[in-house]
């Protein structure tokens, strides 16, 4: 069981909106969490300077523009989680994959850095298949 | 009305509209397990988790969502919304919860099989002779023991060998999809796995990783099984996997794709159901 946490914002737009500069002011910008990303190497950052790299992911998650290395890791996160654990800020309160999804977030919304994917068949074909299978009853119950 | 703590709001998402019987089947695994079941997802029921670039809108998305979650505490004693989805579910609980008031509890419908696998044990009659390796990913441990959850359910089925496959990186396997060979990569390890241990069929937990690993049904003589398809095999009970039939070649009946439009079936299912294999 999830015990959910008590609401603190009246949107999940302005709980991120609020979100992205407290976490950023918990991170250190140590590296931990980059070293900890299964998804470093996939993504040819083996190399890369995981302190430059997170401190970039502080400045995105501020709004502010971060470099190439930072943006091609948030834009590679796929939730393996292991940065949570790994981050030494975990006790203070620092989600470090929550930091890693605002980030994201803001480098598509905010400073563009990340050109925005869309898929607009994504809900027509899921409805597409759902009345391939599902009877009149599951439809009318279920959606 | 009192909460109830059997009477439970079964949210299977969006994406497992693909896999009908995975959620008829797992209705049925929880009310035999004693719960009292209401099931939604669908578009309607969005937890905005794919709309990172509308945030005004996911954040509506995520609005609706929770008002209807609680409202069914309110009106029918719903007090537990129980998820399939890793994706929903980690929205739910860390972006979704802070920005809206919640009257309801989440948990993961392998958490709630789990604590009643002993209800469920004696149901499990048939033995399923099969040596399965589990297909995992490392994501969603922050939240839930997904992977133990569902190996400690399985070991429940008796005839049943199970091997634990690699770890693969994410939650699922959408999660890699953007990122050119990492979903390759998961798919060859999850393969190389099952042969290397002679195992005959590769058991996914997640319907995104179901949905690319069947298009790998009978290859190197390894099927692919959902784990609540193994369950209710179990059971005795059947669970035809129309999806696995489609992407091995198959096709839905022609009553069923007149019912969505030719042309809706041509441009959004058929070229989802006959795209290359991930290997």
């Amino acid at each position: 069981m999830t015990r959910l946490k008590p609401a603190r914002a009246a949107t999940t737009e302005a709980f991120l909106a609020a979100a992205g500069p407290e976490l950023a002011a918990l991170c250190t910008a140590c590296g931990a969490c980059f070293a900890a990303c299964p998804m470093v190497d996939a993504v040819g950052l083996g190399a890369a300077d995981a302190r430059s790299v997170t401190d970039g992911l502080r400045r995105l998650a501020r709004g502010a523009l971060a470099p190439a290395d930072t943006l091609a890791w948030v834009k590679a996160c796929a939730k393996s989680g292991l940065c949570v654990g790994a981050c030494p800020q975990k006790d203070a309160g620092l989600d470090a994959m929550l930091l890693v999804r605002i980030a994201k977030q803001r480098a598509l919304n905010d400073t563009r850095q990340i050109p925005a994917k869309q898929d607009p068949t994504l809900f027509p074909r899921v409805k597409t298949f759902a009345r391939l299978q599902l009877t009149d009853e599951e439809l009318d119950t279920w959606l | 009305m009192a909460l109830g703590t059997d009477r439970i709001t079964f949210w299977f998402g969006c994406n497992m509209l693909r896999h009908a019987e995975m959620i008829r089947l797992t209705i049925m695994l929880l009310e035999r397990a004693g719960y009292d079941v209401s099931t939604v997802g669908g578009p309607a029921y969005c937890c905005g988790t794919a709309h990172d670039h509308q945030l005004h809108a996911a954040s509506n998305m995520a609005a609706r969502t929770v008002g209807r979650f609680n409202e069914a505490v309110e009106k029918d004693g719903r007090g537990t919304v129980v998820t399939w989805c890793p994706s929903c579910h980690m929205h739910m609980s860390d972006i979704m919860s802070p920005g809206n008031v919640t009257a309801f509890e989440i948990a993961h419908v392998s958490e709630l099989l789990a604590e009643r696998a002993d209800r469920l044990a004696p149901l499990l009659q048939v033995a399923v002779k099969r040596r399965v390796l589990l297909h995992r990913h490392l994501g969603f441990a922050t939240h839930v023991a997904v992977n133990e959850r569902v190996a400690g359910l399985l070991a429940r089925i008796a005839g049943l060998q199970l091997k634990q496959g690699p770890a693969h990186p994410g939650h699922m396997c959408s999660a890699l999809a953007a990122l050119p060979g990492a979903l390759t990569a998961a798919a060859r390890g999850t393969w190389d796995a099952a042969s290397a241990a002679n195992c005959d069929t590769v058991c996914t937990i997640f319907h995104s990783c179901h949905r690319e690993l069947v298009a790998l049904e009978g290859r190197d003589g390894i099927s692919v099984r959902n784990w609540v398809h193994l369950l209710a095999e179990a059971m005795g009970l059947e669970g035809s996997d129309a999806y696995l039939g489609w992407r091995s070649g198959g096709a839905p009946d022609i009553a069923a794709i007149e019912r969505v439009g030719q042309s809706r079936y041509h441009a959004l299912i058929e070229p989802e159901i006959r795209k290359p294999p991930p290997l």
